[in-house]
């Protein structure tokens, strides 16, 4: 039914798509394998090494102790950020309650506030507090950004469970919480561990909080790599290689959750 | 075993009222079932005694125990759900163990109880599945040991047959019947399908908006429906219900003549069952029009005659034949009933013998 | 009933978290906007000024500009943004195994981080040995030598560029979830009365989208206005002032000149701007319900 031209356009279409969304992430890790004197070229005949790699987790750039933050942060964060919300997501998809709408909507408005403002007191705050340039801080400050919209998230994907089987287990004989242990977490666990990579996702990405807040002991990935803009310039092959030693655990997580991904997304925003 | 009662309960969803104030008596062993349209109010009824719902005001008692309060899980009630409410990610066998589980009796029991029920049931081959592996038929029969396994006082069933296919719907009646018998345990069953309530029931209460219109056997329903709506609602196909007057000792209305036993009046509506009217010749039956339609549903075929706004159906022979839009007659069998009722109010005015 | 407290119970940890980490800051900053406070001068908050920070932001250039670069950045932004992802979503609905592929690879711009984002941009548009810019060079003689991001109006277009390539697929995933919601019937039954594709998604498909396409908007202009990563890694707010954005700027005031009590009165008024354009969005939201149900 359908003409070989649209077809043929329309391959066309998504061979263009997939162009532009692999080539920056290719070329990045190309010049991540190539010799300094390499990476100013566009030759793609070049002698691929791991120098880059060995170089970035020695001193003085130490990528290590970064990857370490990075992954410290992140994973605490997730640890509190997601039992909280999840509990939270619950109670709000479930019951009826007075004030449940307005709790609700002071939650989701927080999104709206700019990470600069949350910031500024924290840095003061942090600043009294002798915990600037300290993984806690940035910890604190992810929660802000992160609680609010992993509670949206998992809320979506609760409201998707009919609560039949949760209404089975209270005659069964449960209470409310066995409930929520028994039932409720293992049918809401695939949504659960999406929000969770998805908190991980967007805490290991952060920048500004930890642009902000750390200096030395606390630098975090994203923020690592401004360090390799010297006096000598860009150093575009270190910063290739962190940038893939940024990139390929969250890339394999974000393809991991893709397929509920999109749905968590759009059950959430939808309502 | 127990007795259910329902004092003055009422249920307000804000300011909507879902069920007005009324009290009903579930007696000991006995299969009740609650029968109306949907959002009629036998689901939140049903609800109510499961502790699902809050009570607005009005106490629920079992076994003369007043349990408004309790959580669902200590009313010692199994429910069976529309969907089943199955657990997707236990097996067929932690399925119909949990509540066993729950209650704290030991593996060894647990295993031997669970085996018996699921025989019972027929799903002995099937314990280790999970229910997505199991057909509608199926889970039905998992959602139903998971109620019976720990022989609890009160059944409650909300519409458990509705998702399953006709054919399917009509054998799991028949065990349902059969386990009632079996076990006896006070039964509470929510449906729309009045054929359903017939089979089942050894009572039914038949709800409208709310409120129980009539609470009887299902025999007398049938015999007798208390007024114009459950007359309606029970039978299939339903009951002839044509409007018209009285008088002079006459219910008339377009090619109907029904000698009654009433005053003169107007707004009155006679009702009769298709199965009690047989086709005639005689010009002078009590019901005539012109032939309208002829449905062959197999054993018997439904023949309806229209005559202005009067449309009258009567089950007839299958191999009744004739032209669509001649004169055709109707009369009813020896021993049929007759029935009047207010237009305005529904209610019955008095049945008579023809 | 006895757990009647239980919904409070549950919500309580997560509102501790909620109010501490951002109820409690906003409302510190909102003092602070209220005070002169340079940290250079004193670790102490200085007195109360009443308006004047705010009054200062009305009359300076600085912030003027970081306005209307803010205006310019997310007006460009969040139309590209969802004009692609709609045309993505509507491309990507079908099933196939292409299809499939680019949805699945659609979600590694979203999963990098945006500092990073700014970071290659800057690589691949580097006048000498940038690929993109010796690459489009080659293909198009006009653009020989042109230098990219030390051209005000190019930095912003690239800009731009990264800020596009990060969020179209979060907002074509968004756009696909409200396809699918939409009833096959409608669109198989204006097939069958002989529609042409063009006119199924602008007669059928597009109208019973605006819900969707509405909350992309406004969640885009959100995210479009707290953009900060690549501002700081692609562009350094340059050539000159060319790309410094509001939140930028705030950055500058309070982390660079350190001046708290005009920084906090800024970052106020980037929230009041959020405000507004959340409480627009939430009643064209609620009319659009509206007419969707009457």
């Amino acid at each position: 039914m359908r003409k070989p031209f649209l077809y043929l356009a329309e391959r066309a279409l998504l061979v263009l798509i997939s162009v532009v969304v692999l080539f920056p992430i290719a070329w990045m890790f190309l010049t991540a394998f190539k010799q300094p004197r390499d990476a100013y070229s566009l030759s793609l005949n070049f002698e691929p090494t791991l120098q880059n790699f060995v170089t970035v987790f020695s001193d003085p750039w130490n990528l290590g102790s970064m990857v370490l933050n990075s992954v410290v942060v992140a994973t605490v964060t997730v640890v509190i950020a997601v039992p909280c919300a999840a509990l939270a997501a619950y109670s709000f998809s479930r019951f009826r309650v007075k004030g449940r709408k307005f709790l609700f909507f002071l939650i989701l408005s927080t999104q709206f506030i700019p990470a600069v403002v949350i910031v500024l007191p924290f840095f003061l705050m942090f600043r009294q507090l002798d915990l600037l340039d300290t993984r806690i801080a940035l910890i604190i400050v992810n929660l802000a950004i992160v609680t609010p919209f992993v509670i949206w998230m998992i809320k979506g994907f609760i409201d998707a469970i009919p609560t039949d089987s949760e209404e089975a287990a209270m005659i069964d004989g449960a209470s409310r919480l066995r409930v929520i242990k028994d039932i409720v977490m293992p049918m809401a666990a695939p949504g659960i561990l999406t929000s969770s990579i998805f908190c991980f996702i967007l805490t290991w990405n952060e920048f500004l909080f930890a642009l902000i807040l750390s200096r030395r002991d606390a630098v975090t990935l994203p923020v690592g790599l401004v360090s390799f803009r010297t006096e000598r310039g860009d150093l575009w092959e270190l910063m290739s290689a962190a940038g893939v030693m940024i990139t390929v655990p969250i890339f394999i997580m974000a393809l991991f959750i893709q397929k509920h991904f999109t749905r968590g997304m759009t059950a959430g925003a939808v309502k | 075993m127990a007795e259910v009662r329902l004092v003055d309960i009422e249920k307000k969803y804000g300011s909507f009222l879902a069920v007005p104030k009324q009290s009903l008596t579930i007696h000991d062993g006995e299969f009740l079932v609650l029968l109306g349209p949907s959002g009629c109010g036998k689901t939140t009824t049903m609800r109510m005694i499961a502790g699902l719902e809050d009570i607005t005001s009005g106490d629920i008692m079992i076994r003369e125990e007043r349990i408004n309060d309790k959580p669902p899980k200590d009313r010692d009630i199994a429910m069976v759900f529309q969907n089943y409410g199955l657990y997707p990610h236990m097996t067929v066998r932690q399925n119909i163990e949990y509540p066993l589980k729950l209650r704290g009796i030991a593996k060894a029991a647990r295993t031997k109880r669970v085996q018996e029920t699921a025989d019972k049931v027929e799903l002995g081959a099937l314990l280790d599945r999970r229910p997505s592996e199991l057909s509608g038929g199926q889970r039905q029969r998992v959602a139903l040991a998971r109620a019976i396994v720990r022989t609890p006082s009160i059944f409650l069933m909300d519409e458990p047959l509705s998702n399953l296919d006709a054919k399917l719907r009509v054998t799991m009646r028949a065990e349902l019947k059969h386990l009632h018998h079996e076990l006896g345990v006070t039964t509470v069953y929510v449906t729309h399908d009045q054929m359903e309530a017939m089979t089942l029931a050894t009572r039914v209460a038949v709800m409208r908006e709310g409120r129980i219109v009539q609470l009887d056997t299902p025999k007398k329903i049938y015999a007798e429906p208390a007024d114009l709506f459950v007359a309606g609602f029970i039978g299939s196909p339903s009951m002839n219900l044509i409007d018209g007057k009285v008088s002079d000792g006459v219910f008339r209305a377009d090619g109907v003549n029904v000698p009654v036993d009433l005053p003169n009046r107007d707004g009155v509506v006679l009702g009769i069952r298709p199965e009690e009217l047989e086709i005639t010749d005689d010009a002078t039956a009590p019901i005539g029009g012109q032939l309208y339609a002829l449905e062959l549903t197999g054993e018997s075929t439904l023949v309806t005659l229209r005559n202005g706004p009067v449309s009258a159906c009567a089950r007839g022979h299958a191999d009744f034949e004739a032209e669509i839009n001649s004169p055709c007659y109707l009369t009813p069998k020896p021993g049929a009933r007759f029935h009047l009722f207010d237009r305005a109010s529904g209610e019955r005015l008095d049945g008579v013998k023809h | 009933m006895k757990d009647r407290l239980l919904p409070y119970w549950l919500l309580i940890p997560a509102f501790i978290i909620v109010l501490a980490t951002t109820i409690y800051p906003l409302a510190y900053s909102f003092i602070t906007s209220f005070r002169d406070w340079d940290l250079t001068e004193s670790r102490r908050p200085g007195g109360f000024v009443g308006v004047e920070n705010y009054a200062y932001a009305a009359s300076e250039s600085a912030f003027l500009n970081s306005l209307w670069v803010t205006t310019v950045f997310v007006v460009t932004s969040v139309i590209l943004t969802v004009i692609l992802a709609v045309a993505l979503a509507l491309l990507l609905r079908r099933t196939g195994p292409m299809h499939t592929f680019t949805r699945i690879i659609l979600i590694l711009p979203f999963a990098m981080s945006p500092a990073l984002i700014g970071v290659s941009y800057r690589f691949m548009f580097n006048p000498e040995f940038g690929v993109l810019a010796q690459g489009l060079g080659a293909v198009f003689p006009a653009l020989q030598g042109v230098p990219w991001l030390a051209d005000p109006l190019l930095a912003m277009g690239i800009l731009v560029l990264t800020d596009v390539w990060h969020w179209t697929p979060y907002m074509t995933f968004m756009c696909l979830g409200g396809l699918a919601s939409i009833p096959r019937e409608t669109e198989e039954a204006a097939r069958i009365d002989g529609a042409s594709n063009l006119r199924i998604i602008f007669g059928i498909i597009l109208p019973q989208m605006r819900g969707v396409i509405l909350v992309m908007a406004v969640l885009k202009t959100i995210f479009a206005l707290k953009m900060f990563d690549q501002v700081v890694t692609l562009t350094g707010g340059g050539p000159g002032t060319s790309t410094e954005t509001l939140a930028y700027f705030i950055f500058n005031v309070g982390f660079r000149w350190f001046d708290m009590g005009y920084a906090s009165a800024l970052a106020w008024i980037l929230t009041a701007i959020m405000m507004f354009i959340s409480i627009w969005y939430v009643r064209m939201l609620l009319s659009e319900r509206k007419m969707a149900t009457a």
